[in-house]
């Protein structure tokens, strides 16, 4: 009643404030928007970072800027999104190149950018001169790979080298190409070769069983098959292992350089190849390894290995990261070379009394450098920034693991010498 | 004398809807009137010769010896006995917020300084509202816009959790001030203890899902250098990063450095006597703490190391401290109010 007398009194238009009843009328009339329906997927996408001049990275306007106002840009130190048309399954690093391979059934599976002077991308047609081919491709460009089953056959995994580049399909073999000076590419050495502009897409199919995975060192491939480990090194014949390795059930290879690591089924790890920085010094004094010899290390099961250039890193089944060899391996600045593995606290990859489920899923190497995925996806680097490849933002060593902020779950990353691939989900 | 021991650190419950300020007077308020209600010191008594008539008769005047109290001495020439006392306050909350709010009395004031240069971390309980977006990310602001939020899950919302922990770890590491190509920087970080001890922006050390209901939601935060509205923010981009929005309900701080809600008092315990016993259970906790991090922070490098040398004094006995200076304290408020009579 109060109120209704001070309205009659009072002359003109009251400045009377809203009270709370127009206003929750106002709120329940606003329209509501959707940015996401029920059903939203989480999409996939493809980061990048590291050195761009060699066109590694798939941005051309790095390399060559497309507005006046973008300057070249040599070093991306941080992650940088690379739109590709398909959800990419895997990547791979080479020694100044990428290769990026889809799970499709379309004609188009495999894409490859940066150095081609071996013809490591295969043949890229140049548009000024339509006999010669690219020495640098800048963009994701197609590989046409000779494929008798186009549009039934999937890529299942790349692996690139130092110049050469293997390519897995699940029903016709093997395809590599490059530089073939050592018979890596599974072919014979042809003298004085030029590899440059070369059309010549090799296919591997004589294998006894199923290749399963392809892994390429520095100038060597190494397959594994369902039954054994094989590998291609100057005799340009797939050559089956023997050594320790012989008759045990391999899970995983990895190498980078010149070294090379097996894991077998039952949690052993076995290495062999060049031991000049104490990858190997645990069994031998001999700096070059030519038969595959067991590791004694007590540090439990190992699920997953990765050998770099010069360091080793092993994962272990409780999710603990061991490393081993020469130079900046991840414990501080005063850790620059061990011939025992010794363990990085998982409190660096974030474990701690918050979060006691924080454990590493996977570990890769570069060729100085060392990538650690959690099974939260985050991605934890640490090694030489050759160029910025770390992709910490800064060009500084990083001598214990750091994180990298990307914007999305870490699936899966790939390491070269300069250059990094991420494969990300997004988070919604 | 009971202002004299009154010195050192406690925590006080701040209500929502009030701003720290008035509960920094209410306290003194508070605190002043039971002071002042004690029974004070008995008046002086002085010999004075009065002037009676004398017993002979008609106008003689003769001078007794009396024994009468001193009018200086009166309450009411003198007035109330503390009429101010040195409250000072800790790490603000705003208005809409609500929780454990230290207040320093005395000489625990200096404490105050001392225990914000440790660098602590606080711990809140934010809860969140998906649905709506305001313009000062609260629930009372201007409704900018309102958004479904049925496609939100609770494991969605823990993943973009552990990001923000992980962005901010790595925020933790690049404020400390660390050189992080040394020996000792990687020993700190496996320990943990990098921490930076200098001005940095708002930093969340750790970040958890307590109750998702939808559309309401509760987190717990422990953050370092933040505001109120800093934390509002963070719920408003969580809500925008879900593809959706939110506002924020309620900011309440849990623990502030060592003070629990369990310590904190509420308003019907703000009186004198639950103070003291406050200020006595609290004690031991702030000296350890204030040495460990004295400790801490003389092995490392940091850049603000220059303050920590007069820590070195604080950490004792406050007791006997407040002791000596407040006998001091008091006689030169007694000078003082003399001269304002004077």
């Amino acid at each position: 009643m109060a109120g209704l007398a001070r309205r009659l009194l009072c002359r003109g238009a009251p400045a009377v404030p809203p009270g709370t009843r127009p206003l929750r009328q106002a709120e329940e009339a606003a329209p509501v928007f959707q940015y996401a329906g029920k059903a939203a997927k989480r999409k996939d996408r493809v980061f990048v970072w590291g050195f761009s001049y060699s066109g590694a990275l798939g941005i051309p306007s790095f390399v060559k800027p497309d507005a006046g106002w973008k300057k070249p840009r040599r070093i991306q130190s941080t992650p940088y999104r690379l739109e590709t048309e398909e959800k990419i399954s895997s990547a791979a690093c080479g020694y100044g190149f990428t290769l990026l391979a889809s799970n499709t059934r379309d004609i188009t599976k495999v894409w490859g950018m940066g150095l081609n002077k071996d013809s490591q991308l295969g043949f890229q047609r140049s548009r000024r001169d339509q006999t010669k081919g690219y020495e640098y491709v800048l963009e994701p460009s197609p590989i046409p790979l000779p494929l008798e089953k186009p549009q039934q056959t999937r890529v299942l995994q790349v692996s690139c080298g130092r110049a050469h580049s293997l390519v897995l399909t699940d029903s016709e073999g093997v395809f590599t190409m490059g530089n073939n000076s050592y018979g890596q590419c599974g072919r014979k050495v042809v003298e004085d070769e030029i590899y440059s502009g070369s059309h010549l897409i090799h296919q591997l199919k004589e294998f006894d069983s199923r290749v399963v995975q392809v892994v390429c060192g520095q100038d060597h491939s190494l397959f594994r098959t369902k039954k054994g480990l094989g590998h291609y090194n100057i005799t340009s014949v797939p050559t089956k292992l023997h050594g320790d390795i012989a008759g045990v059930n391999i899970i995983q290879v990895s190498s980078y350089g010149d070294c090379c690591l097996a894991v077998s089924d039952e949690g052993d790890v076995f290495g062999w190849g060049n031991s000049e920085y104490l990858q190997l010094a645990s069994v031998t004094e001999t700096t070059q390894v030519n038969v595959p010899r067991h590791l004694p290390f007590k540090i439990g099961k190992v699920k997953e290995a990765a050998c770099g250039g010069t360091g080793n890193a092993v994962l272990t089944e409780e999710g603990n990261v061991f490393v081993w060899g020469y130079g900046i391996l991840g414990k501080g600045p005063n850790l620059i070379e061990t011939a025992v593995p010794e363990m990085i606290p998982p409190s660096l990859f974030g474990w701690s009394d918050f979060n006691p489920d924080t454990r590493v899923a996977h570990v890769r190497c570069g060729l100085s450098q060392f990538a650690a995925l959690t099974n939260r996806g985050e991605l934890f680097v640490w090694g030489k920034n050759l160029r910025g490849c770390l992709g910490t933002g800064r060009m500084e060593d990083q001598y214990f693991p750091w994180r990298v902020t990307v914007p999305g779950e870490v699936v899966d990353v790939a390491c070269g010498v300069d250059h990094m691939v991420s494969m990300v989900r997004s988070f919604t | 004398m009971a202002a004299a021991e009154l010195a050192g650190l406690f925590a006080v419950y701040k209500p929502a809807g009030v701003a720290w300020g008035r509960v920094r007077e209410a306290v003194e308020t508070r605190l002043l009137r039971e002071l002042n209600a004690a029974p004070a010191a008995a008046p002086r008594q002085r010999v004075r010769f009065l002037p009676t008539p004398a017993p002979g008769g008609g106008g003689a005047v003769e001078l007794v010896a009396a024994r009468v109290p001193v009018l200086a001495d009166h309450p009411l020439v003198r007035g109330p006995r503390f009429r101010k006392l040195k409250i000072g306050a800790g790490h603000r909350l705003d208005v809409k917020a609500s929780g454990v709010f230290v207040l320093g009395i005395g000489h625990g004031n200096k404490l105050l300084t001392d225990l914000y240069n440790c660098h602590l971390t606080k711990v809140y309980t934010v809860g969140g509202l998906f649905g709506k977006a305001t313009d000062d990310f609260s629930d009372t602001g201007n409704l900018i816009e309102k958004t479904t939020f049925d496609h939100i899950t609770r494991e969605k919302l823990e993943r973009i959790l552990a990001v923000i922990q992980g962005t901010n770890q790595k925020a933790l590491l690049m404020y400390s001030n660390i050189d992080m190509k040394t020996q000792e920087a990687y020993e700190l970080a496996v320990k943990g203890l990098i921490r930076p001890m200098g001005k940095s922006p708002p930093i969340i050390t750790a970040i958890r899902c307590l109750q998702f209901a939808l559309p309401e939601f509760q987190l717990e935060i422990h953050c370092l250098h933040e505001t109120q509205q800093y934390l509002r923010k963070m719920v408003h981009e969580i809500g925008l990063e879900l593809k959706s929005s939110a506002v924020c309900t309620q900011v309440r701080r849990i623990r502030d450095g060592v003070f629990t809600v369990d310590d904190a008092l509420p308003r019907t315990q703000w009186n004198l006597q639950s103070i003291q016993e406050a200020i006595r259970n609290c004690q031991l906790r702030v000296e350890t703490e204030l040495e460990k991090t004295l400790a801490h922070g003389e092995g490392q490098e940091s850049s603000s190391s220059a303050g920590w040398g007069q820590l070195g004094m604080l950490g004792r006995n406050v007791h006997e401290q407040s002791l000596q200076y407040s006998t001091a304290a008091t006689c030169q408020q007694c000078d003082g109010q003399q001269k304002e009579r004077g």
